[in-house]
């Protein structure tokens, strides 16, 4: 939709071959100074439990049965999906807080953010937090890093090839040919900048099937926002049209004349 | 000179302009908040400056629509028959020749109607504002105040500027009450007979 070049960068994210080291949240924090933070062991090598202000990619711990053992071990980064179609950017009333890098990344300039968390709401996948300033914090693909030509931390740190980054065509490609039939996110949302080569249903990885902008915003944006201006013009025009055509209000006592 | 009466006093007048300003400064940051417009922005300080001004200029909006409960809130609920025929003439505002009004108290029948709408709208726009600046880590809440926000907000726009049309251009002579408070006597008892024979005028 918006930014659908050839030139759109990805991270292919492959579960597969992820050996849980969390290497890329480690990456993630030295590159953007994100200090650590104190969680609580809830019986799960999960840590932290979600993303936070100070942890902009994660890894996901899911547990599921299979058939040769009682729990099979899924290992799947969180982060920003840096949507083509963002819901976090149509509902943003900023100007200026959340752009588009010429990679088809979604960042964010903190000085331009007022911090009214609209985005929280816009997101499908539940990504943007706020640092103690309130000001959005999120995954914004080490943008900074790629104007230099160098990728993003976490891909880089990846000893397995469980995170890559490249070029979002290519990668697709190699992962079809790899033998992932269906890549999560290749078409979702005008095309995700995160995308998935999943074994299973998106599912069992903690992924809706078909993620979606909530519907209060799409309302939001096709019909409440052209209504506002319909309104006040329609209200303008109407006085306008009220004053020429019929004038201003008479209740004489008078005798009416004509009817 | 004629004799006069008056309709408003100092304080319901001062608090009526607070509440007009903070109005329109809502309506202004909110334009800017749905398209992003930048001169607007620009026009109060910044971003961050904008929201500011439009949280608080909230504040003050709905701490005076409650003060104006004071005013106007007994006599907008008061109904009677004329109310009816009132609004089967439309108040004499869709015709152009001159038609005699059905008696009215110190508001019509569409004021009072108006004066409700922005009442139970204020408090809505305000409930939901307040969710969208204070309430964190409710997804659902937040996007039911920000769709609740907007509708609210649609109707100020389409209700305010007919409101300020008919306080002025239309009704020649009645601007006067929202800067002194008072209207010429003969004013009065052709538009507020019922209110004059109340006050023995
Ligand atoms: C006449 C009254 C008001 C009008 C016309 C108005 C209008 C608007 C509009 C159009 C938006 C943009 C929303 C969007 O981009 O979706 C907005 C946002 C917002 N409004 Fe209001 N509003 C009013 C009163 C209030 C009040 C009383 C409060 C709370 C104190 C409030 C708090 C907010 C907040 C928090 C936002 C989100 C952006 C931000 O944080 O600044 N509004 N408003
Ligand atoms: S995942 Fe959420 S925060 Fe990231 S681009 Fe999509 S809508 Fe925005
Ligand atoms: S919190 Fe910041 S980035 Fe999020 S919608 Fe508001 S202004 Fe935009």
């Amino acid at each position: 939709m918006t930014n659908r070049t050839n030139k759109r960068k990805a991270i292919l994210v492959t579960p597969e071959v992820c050996i849980g080291c969390r290497g890329c949240q480690t990456a993630c924090k030295a590159w953007n100074q994100l200090p650590g933070m104190k969680t609580k062991n809830t019986g799960t090598m999960q840590n932290p439990p979600d993303l936070e202000p100070v942890d902009y990619n994660m890894i996901r711990y899911s547990e599921v049965p299979s058939e040769t053992n009682p729990v099979r071990w899924l290992f799947v980064s969180r982060r920003c999906m840096h949507c083509d179609d963002a819901g976090c950017m149509r509902i943003c009333p900023a100007p200026g807080a959340l752009f588009r890098t010429k990679e088809g990344a979604v960042a964010f300039d903190k000085d331009k953010c007022i911090g009214c968390k609209l985005c929280v709401a816009g997101c499908p996948f539940d990504v943007p937090r706020y640092d103690k300033d309130g000001k959005i914090a999120k995954c914004h693909l080490c943008y900074d890093r790629l104007a230099e030509g160098m990728q993003p931390a976490c891909t880089k740190t990846c000893p397995t090839g469980a995170l890559r980054f490249g070029d979002r065509d290519q990668l697709i490609a190699q992962a079809k040919q790899a033998g992932y039939g269906k890549i999560y996110g290749e078409a979702d949302l005008g095309g995700l900048g995160t995308i998935f080569a999943f074994k299973d249903a998106p599912k069992l990885y903690g992924y809706a099937d078909k993620p979606n902008i909530p519907e209060s915003v799409i309302f939001w944006h096709n019909v409440l926002k052209p209504l506002a201006v319909i309104g006040l013009g329609g209200a303008l025009a109407g006085a306008l049209l009220h004053y020429v055509a019929i004038g201003p209000h008479k209740d004489d006592d008078e005798e009416v004349k004509k009817s | 000179m004629s004799e006069m009466v008056r309709k408003a006093g100092n304080e319901e007048i001062i608090n009526h302009w607070i509440m007009a300003v903070s109005c329109i400064l809502l309506i202004i940051t909110g334009y800017g908040f749905l398209f992003q417009l930048k001169g607007v922005y620009a026009l109060f300080g910044g971003n961050y400056a904008m929201k500011v001004v439009h949280n608080w200029a909230g504040v003050v909006f709905i701490v005076s629509l409650f003060a104006t409960m004071f005013n106007y809130l007994r006599e907008a609920l008061t109904y009677d028959a004329d109310d009816w025929a009132w609004i089967k003439m439309g108040g004499g505002y869709l015709s152009k020749s001159a038609k005699k009004a059905p008696p009215m108290g110190k508001l019509n029948t569409g004021q009072k109607f108006y004066y409700l709408v922005i009442l139970a709208a204020g408090i809505v726009i305000a409930a939901s504002g307040f969710s969208i600046w204070q309430v964190q880590g409710n997804r659902a809440l937040t996007q039911v105040s920000h769709l609740v926000h907007n509708l609210a907000f649609i109707l100020f726009v389409v209700a305010v500027p007919v409101h300020a049309y008919l306080g002025t251009l239309a009704n020649p002579g009645t601007f006067r009450i929202m800067v002194y408070g008072t209207v010429p006597i003969e004013f009065a008892r052709k538009k507020y007979p019922k209110w004059m024979k109340e006050i023995g005028k």
